[in-house]
């Protein structure tokens, strides 16, 4: 019976792969929706839940005006698109942002703090309008529902016949077939989004600045490269390169917008709850980074070196400490450093046993903060210290 | 296999989209439930240790929307959520549990979605999420015997907490009920696939029908009364095969 079995699990493969040969779908067109009797319906009802569910987050931030200006980006960006997106944004550190099949897109307030300018964000809102546009979602799950199907085939047939380790090395092929046409689709949206991105007036060459960002958080992480083999995306440097090369050959327009301005007026605002969020992920080596990037004179300046410090405070041991200190101390000296600032440079001295110096921080701090929650814990370090 | 993403939303830059993973995490839960519904003697439905059911005849009961989703297996085992059958399946389970409710001596009012189109209230939408996480929590700690926790052992406490105050002050209503089903068909990849693995004796899962149902007191949050249902056959599809399970489901509903 054995020589037959090869055959027979060739006639399944050809059976399960009916639909291997499906012509990719044409781009979607604005206001179109997908019939409820097609996988696409599928998908989208199954997202319409998600949205639904989402929209309740507490995690998703109401500002009005900050809602309006990502959504603006997105609808100068596509304006042909504009009424078919709903955009999220999702209070979250790290850089992220996402897009479902049926318009969902979630921007994570993470990628607005490492965004410079408004053309870095629209650099990435573009590349999420990008897979929207090319139906990205349905052609992954095609994709991978054809692949998986063919591997059933295959694992059966070589399984039956005792081949179970040419069945697992299939089993790994597959896995890398379906990451390879998930990175494939991430070069289109780079390459989609860019021309999103010069149509709306937006310099091109802020692209790749925001991927140079990435691959700078990561070498100051001990992080690894991660292996492009189980990539859903292609590495950092990839995308810089080629994002700075088209960029080059779309040539320099001289009424390309970058926005910082008006991003730096709408976001700032926002960098003291963020860099909280940050400082909390505990990713310390990236959050120096980020810091570094918000360090600019005119910026939030008390507030960069507050959280300076809060991070080398984090890191613990003698030097950190010192550093710890000395940044306090830094932002001691802007306006805008928060009254929390004298309340570290207290704990700090207090560590230090440094009696009259966190004395005179801990008084600094209830009165920057008469208000504040933790009033009774400071007084107990008040009536500790000289 | 299955532990290739399964997810039909990709376009993302990482870790957003295996976060939507995890919603497609939920009905392999729910299969796992099946596969161990045919080894152990299933338990019945559970009651509150601490609860009080609805007062016949007094009580108020308010019908959640029922959160449903139909979907189709493909021969790798991957769910492809289908929106033409999972309109039927609401369609067919509103009007089970109409009929399912038509003999109870209790006044029973649905929940409506606003009529102007607009968005569900925030909170009953939160409601809705927490029950579906608490109950995921009832099905791991009270019928799978590995999972039991020893502190619920003799006890039935569960509750959604007094945030569902927002339906009773909407609906005037005393107690909700709340479901969730998933139900789930073979491809003819699948179909073959299983065929062909039977041949050998290796057992694949076809098309699976699962979900739970909870009667909750909408003063204290209480679940009252909780029932799961997890099968290999069913077709939510049907009209009469909806109002099997249903009627399976709320066979002993204290209403």
């Amino acid at each position: 019976m054995t020589p037959r079995r090869p055959l027979t699990a060739l006639a399944a493969l050809g059976f399960f792969c009916a639909s291997c040969a499906t012509p990719p779908p044409p781009d979607i067109q604005p206001g179109e929706t997908p019939s409820e009797e097609t996988v696409e319906g599928g998908l989208w009802m199954h997202m319409d839940r998600a949205e639904e569910s989402l929209k309740t987050s507490g995690r998703v931030v109401q500002d009005p005006a900050l809602n309006e200006y990502v959504r603006g980006i997105v609808c100068r960006l596509g304006p042909e698109y504009c009424g078919d997106l709903r955009v999220y944004i999702v209070r979250s550190p790290g850089f992220n942002a996402s897009m479902a099949p049926n318009g969902m897109m979630s921007v994570w307030t993470g990628l607005i703090l490492r965004s410079e300018n408004e053309a870095q964000l629209a650099t990435v809102l573009g590349h999420e309008l990008s897979h929207y546009v090319k139906r990205h979602s349905l052609k992954r799950w095609q994709d991978l529902r054809a692949k998986t199907d063919g591997l059933m085939a295959f694992q059966l047939a070589t399984g039956m016949v005792g081949l179970g380790l040419i069945g697992s090395v299939a089993g790994l092929a597959t896995y890398g077939s379906v990451m390879e046409f998930s990175r494939a689709n991430e070069r289109e949206a780079d390459r989609g989004g860019l021309h999103f991105m010069v149509r709306a007036g937006y310099d091109p060459k802020e692209a790749s600045k925001i991927w140079a960002r990435l691959i700078e958080e990561r070498d100051a992480s001990d992080e690894e490269k991660p292996s492009l083999f189980f990539s859903t995306h292609p590495q950092s440097e990839e995308r810089q390169a080629t994002l700075a090369k088209l960029a080059e050959e779309m040539g320099g327009g001289a009424d390309y917008d970058v926005g910082r301005e008006r991003f730096l007026a709408l976001t700032s605002q926002w960098h003291a709850e963020w860099l909280r969020d940050e400082l909390r992920n505990r990713q310390l080596e990236r959050f120096h980074v980020v810091l570094d990037h918000l360090s600019e004179p005119g910026g939030n300046q008390g507030l960069v070196l507050f959280y300076r410090g809060e991070a080398h405070r984090l890191e613990g041991g003698e030097d950190a400490r010192q550093k710890a200190l000395e940044a306090y101390r830094e932002a001691l000296r802007f306006d805008d450093a928060p009254p929390e600032a004298h309340r570290a440079l207290g704990l700090v001295y207090w560590s230090m046993k440094q009696g009259e110096e966190a004395h005179a921080a801990f008084a600094n701090y209830l009165e920057a903060a008469p208000e504040a929650q933790d009033r009774q814990m400071i007084e107990y370090y008040l009536e500790r210290t000289p | 296999m299955t532990s290739l993403p399964a997810k039909p939303a990709a376009g993302s830059f990482g870790r957003a989209a295996r976060r939507l993973e995890a919603r497609f995490a939920l009905p392999l839960v729910l299969a796992a439930m099946v596969a161990l519904s045919g080894c152990v003697t299933p338990p019945k439905a559970l009651v509150s240790t601490q609860a009080q059911p609805p007062q016949s005849g007094v009580s108020k009961i308010l019908i959640m929307p029922p959160d449903i989703e139909l979907s189709e297996v493909t021969a790798a085992g991957l769910l492809e959520p289908n929106a033409a059958w999972t309109k039927a399946g609401h369609r067919n389970v509103d009007a089970a549990l109409s009929q399912a409710l038509a003999a109870s001596v209790s006044q029973v009012v649905r929940y409506a979605k606003p009529k102007d189109g607009s968005d569900f209230e925030p909170a009953h939408v939160q409601a809705v999420k927490l029950h579906n996480t608490v109950g995921f929590t009832v099905l791991s700690h009270k019928y799978v015997p590995a999972l039991e926790l020893p502190t619920k052992k003799d006890r039935f406490d569960w509750t959604l907490g007094k945030s569902v105050a927002s339906l009773r002050k909407s609906y005037d209503a005393d107690y909700a009920l709340f479901v969730y089903l998933r139900d789930s068909f073979t491809s003819a990849g699948r179909v073959a696939a299983i065929m062909f693995a039977a041949l050998f004796n290796v057992h694949l899962q076809g098309g699976t029908q699962v979900g739970f149902a909870s009667l909750v007191d909408l003063d204290s949050g209480d679940v009252v009364w909780f029932n799961r249902l997890a099968r290999q056959e069913g077709d939510l599809r049907e009209p009469e095969k909806a109002q099997e399970a249903i009627d399976l489901l709320l066979e002993d509903v204290p209403l």
